[in-house]
């Protein structure tokens, strides 16, 4: 199982039964292939970095979900035969989140040894380089 | 500022240049994340480029980070490719 997170833009004029139809469908396609929503989040309408489709506008929603990539390749398919849908990213985010958590663990280990020893907290070079 | 404009030879650029810092290590951004447009949108200047590390001081390591984050930012429309 991996963690992935599908965005998707929706047609600014779809209105709300088919918006959460159109969520519905998502989820059930991950749900059913052994895949877990986690979060459904409608990020509202925004004005769009360039037009596409002729739109200015755009629906964001945002799916956090872990399943595997059969899911997420059904995901995509559906996301592109529904026409409300302009446009839509799918991104991995284990492999970020478990760099982070390294990073995150190795600097409070090296806290916890700077503390210990000096007393006071661990300020980077950067500090200095500032001066 | 005085110092390090003392200690130069004569001859030398009697300028001192700050020395340009990476945000992202001093606030400990581990993560760039793309839906962060508010962060990313500090990193495209008006033509939409993406700016070089020469100019915003980034490190390389949270550079490549942030590209990627920008690339896709773009994907879905958040941030633009080019604007006229």
């Amino acid at each position: 199982m991996r963690n992935y997170e599908i965005m998707f833009i929706l047609h600014p004029n779809t209105p709300d039964e088919e918006t959460d139809k159109i969520n519905g469908q998502i989820e059930s396609v991950i749900t059913s292939g052994g895949g877990k929503v986690e979060k459904i989040e409608k990020m509202g309408k925004r004005r769009l970095a360039y037009d596409v489709g002729k739109q200015r506008e755009g629906f964001y929603i945002l799916f956090v979900i872990s399943a595997n990539g059969d899911i997420v390749k059904e995901c995509e398919r559906r996301l592109r035969v529904i026409d409300a849908v302009i446009k839509y990213i799918t991104v991995r985010t284990d492999e970020e989140v478990r760099r982070f958590e390294k990073i995150r663990s190795y600097r409070q280990k090296r806290a916890a040894r700077r503390g210990s020893s000096a007393g006071a907290p661990p300020q980077p070079s950067i500090e200095e380089a500032m001066q | 500022m005085r110092s390090a404009k003392e200690k130069r030879p004569a001859g030398q650029k009697q300028y001192y240049r700050r020395k340009k810092v990476c945000k992202f290590c001093v606030e400990r951004i581990d993560t760039i994340n793309y839906k962060d447009v508010k962060l990313l949108a500090q990193f495209v200047p008006e033509r939409a480029k993406i700016m070089p590390r020469r100019i915003s001081g980034v490190c390389s390591h949270h550079q490549r980070l942030l590209n990627d984050a920008i690339k896709k930012a773009r994907n879905i429309a958040l941030l633009p490719f080019a604007t006229e």
